[in-house]
């Protein structure tokens, strides 16, 4: 009986001329082959012309030389350089400079917050209830902070003049001369102390909350068993629980190594909207480079050196995606 | 053990005050010491403590005094407590106009986002057709393109359209990544409700609008929501692309963040950080508040799908 009931409503649907659909098309979409095409139009125009057109766009420009708001305007007087541009930038030495700056700078933050964040959680794990919603909720008012500001914040912490941090020290040490220490004086300082912790501390939220929720989705009955067998803390960590939660732990490192290599915000906000030159990682320099001085195809290179430096990451990144999202399918 | 199990009314609250030994009446797994225990949770709170640290710094911040703040060593507690930095930033000419400004384009990319992404959610999740895992491969690595890296092309098209210096063009470039991301996170969802549930609708007598509306809409709600509040939070949170594209177009509109990083591009605002973390307070709070609001959503949205921030 329930055939027949099937057939009448798929047949009350046809109002259009479409042909007889496949099995697996049922229920409220039963009609129409060009439904999902229909559906998905919005979307592909959206991405492909704000997307798809520049991504286009941007390997023309790539072999142009429009490096000035004149020849953006007027295109008549741009003309095709073909890998000029490219030698160009690769022969810069301030470009490999700042790759060679973003690649530390990067290593860092992603070694410091994967490994401080899975200390935090495995410690979350281990204390008492109060304490755990203590530290959660803290973590939720951090994470809700925007990155804008939380440059602006980490700048006024660490000001010579006034700031916290340096009366910090001073009570620490007992030494004067932490007083109106400038942390930014020294570009190095300046990026690889109080940028990082802006970064580290702003990344921090979402790394300890989904490292926390894979560690509790470890069955205490195999860190047990493995307590029995004889395993140290150490063992057990290392032989149960990563294997666990492997899979968060990739995605995780992946996506900090994604996020901090195009860091921009933080640091543009930490030096208030004028980082100087040595401050300049990728993003800010691409910034720098395109937006505040004009000089798209010099940019545009360097974008695509950025993207390129990225792909691999990307790639695995990519795969483990579609390896969970094909589980949930 | 057994002396608290007889007590399940719960602890007492004032004779046990001073001292209290530690007494759990959860079951420890074993070898947790209560002294151990005691340990990690210091250290637990001294985490909370750092954590915490810059906000507590940037609330006071907003409520202390000039003279506080001008004072040679840095007070942990202001002598008084003074309104003037936030009154400063509400008198600012341009901070509820690139509030306005922000509220716009976040719900501009919000609600374009929903409808466009669920469109091809729908699509994607209910459909068979020819190029559908294309699709879906194709809107993971979008969001994965880093928007920092078309900016340029992206301001030269949008410069080209003649959509600089308008929310418009904006709006259009959030699209590319609400769309994907929630393309990506409500598919999961709509595959998850049977087909069987809109045949029983259509079956007893919805139409198909009706089994739309009735059964399909309120299923992928919960969905709808978590994307939302994602989408949400990126877009008022963004800030290079609205730099952009809309500073460049040399009307003078802002977006909040606009606003914010470029306060204190003044020497005298510059120095005033009473008004400064007044300001970035005030312009996170929106965030603040659906963050802690929709908690539980936010944190699944983000392993729900591939979310760049």
């Amino acid at each position: 009986m329930s055939v027949t009931t099937n057939e009448t409503v798929n047949r009350s649907e046809k109002s259009g001329p479409a042909p007889a659909g496949k099995p697996q098309r049922r229920g409220f979409f039963a009609a129409g082959q060009y439904i999902p095409y229909a559906l998905l139009l919005p979307a592909i125009v959206v991405l492909v012309g704000v997307l798809a057109y520049p991504l286009f766009r941007l390997f023309d420009l790539a072999f142009q030389n429009v490096n000035r708001y004149a020849y953006l305007v007027n295109p008549s007087l741009s003309k095709y350089i073909g890998f000029e541009g490219f030698s160009k930038i690769l022969g810069d030495h301030q470009f490999w400079e700042v790759v060679l700056r973003s690649i530390y700078f990067t290593a860092e933050l992603v070694i410091l917050s994967m490994v401080l964040s899975m200390l935090i959680a495995l410690l979350l794990n281990r204390v008492s209830n109060w304490a755990r919603v203590t530290v959660i909720t803290v973590m939720m008012f951090v994470w809700a902070i925007p990155a804008l500001v939380n440059g602006q914040v980490f700048r006024w912490l660490f000001s010579p003049n006034g700031g916290v941090v340096d009366y910090l020290a001073f009570l620490v040490t007992g030494d004067e001369s932490w007083k109106h220490y400038d942390w930014f004086a020294d570009p190095n300082v300046g990026l690889y102390v109080v940028g990082a912790s802006v970064i580290i501390w702003g990344a921090l939220p979402f790394l300890v909350l989904g490292l926390y929720a894979a560690l509790t989705q470890v069955p205490a009955e195999l860190t047990e068993a493995a307590r029995l067998d004889g395993a140290n803390a150490f063992q057990v960590f290392r032989h149960v629980t990563i294997p666990v939660i492997r899979p968060f732990l990739m995605i995780s490192a992946a996506l900090s190594f994604i996020w901090d290599f195009q860091v921009f915000a933080q640091i543009f906000s930490l030096r208030n909207t004028s980082p100087e030159p040595g401050y300049w990682t990728i993003g800010t320099y691409l910034y720098m480079n395109g937006i505040v001085r004009s000089r798209y195809s010099e940019s545009s290179v360097i974008s695509i050196v950025m993207i390129l430096m990225m792909l691999a990451v990307l790639v695995f990144y990519i795969r483990q995606m579609l390896k969970i999202g094909a589980n949930e399918r | 053990m057994t002396a608290t199990t007889t007590h399940p009314s719960g602890p007492p609250v004032a004779p046990e005050a001073p001292k209290p030994k530690k007494k759990k009446v959860k079951v420890r797994t074993t070898g947790q010491k209560p002294v151990v225990t005691g340990i990690w949770n210091t250290l637990a709170i001294g985490v909370a403590l750092v954590m915490a640290f810059p906000i507590y710094w940037m609330i006071l911040t907003t409520f202390k005094t000039n003279k506080d703040l001008i004072a040679q060593d840095p007070t942990f507690w202001p002598s008084s407590f003074s309104f003037d930095s936030y009154k400063t930033i509400f008198d600012d000419a341009d901070f509820l106009p690139s509030l306005q400004n922000t509220l716009i384009l976040t719900l501009g990319a919000v609600v374009l986002g929903l409808v466009v992404g669920f469109l091809a959610a729908v699509a994607v999740a209910r459909f068979n057709f020819r190029g559908r895992s294309f699709f879906i491969v194709t809107m993971l690595v979008v969001q994965m393109v880093p928007l920092l890296a078309i900016i340029i092309p992206l301001f030269v098209v949008m410069n080209k359209a003649g959509l600089t210096g308008s929310l418009l063009g904006v709006i259009l470039a959030y699209l590319v990544f609400t769309v994907p991301y929630v393309v990506w996170t409500l598919r999961s969802f709509i595959v998850n409700i049977p087909a069987e549930l809109d045949e029983a609708a259509m079956v007893d007598g919805c139409t198909q609008w009706g089994a739309f509306f009735r059964v399909i809409l309120p299923l992928t709600l919960p969905g709808l929501i978590t994307t939302g509040v994602y989408s949400w939070i990126q877009a008022w949170n963004e800030f290079i692309v609205a730099n952009t594209l809309i500073s460049s177009g040399g009307d003078g509109s802002k977006t909040s963040m606009i606003w914010l990083t470029f306060y204190s591009t003044t020497p005298t605002r510059g120095a005033d950080y009473g008004s400064q973390m007044a300001g970035g307070l005030l312009v996170s709070l929106p965030v603040i508040i659906l963050f802690v609001f929709f908690q539980k959503k936010v944190s699944a949205g983000l392993t729900a799908g591939a979310v760049k921030g």
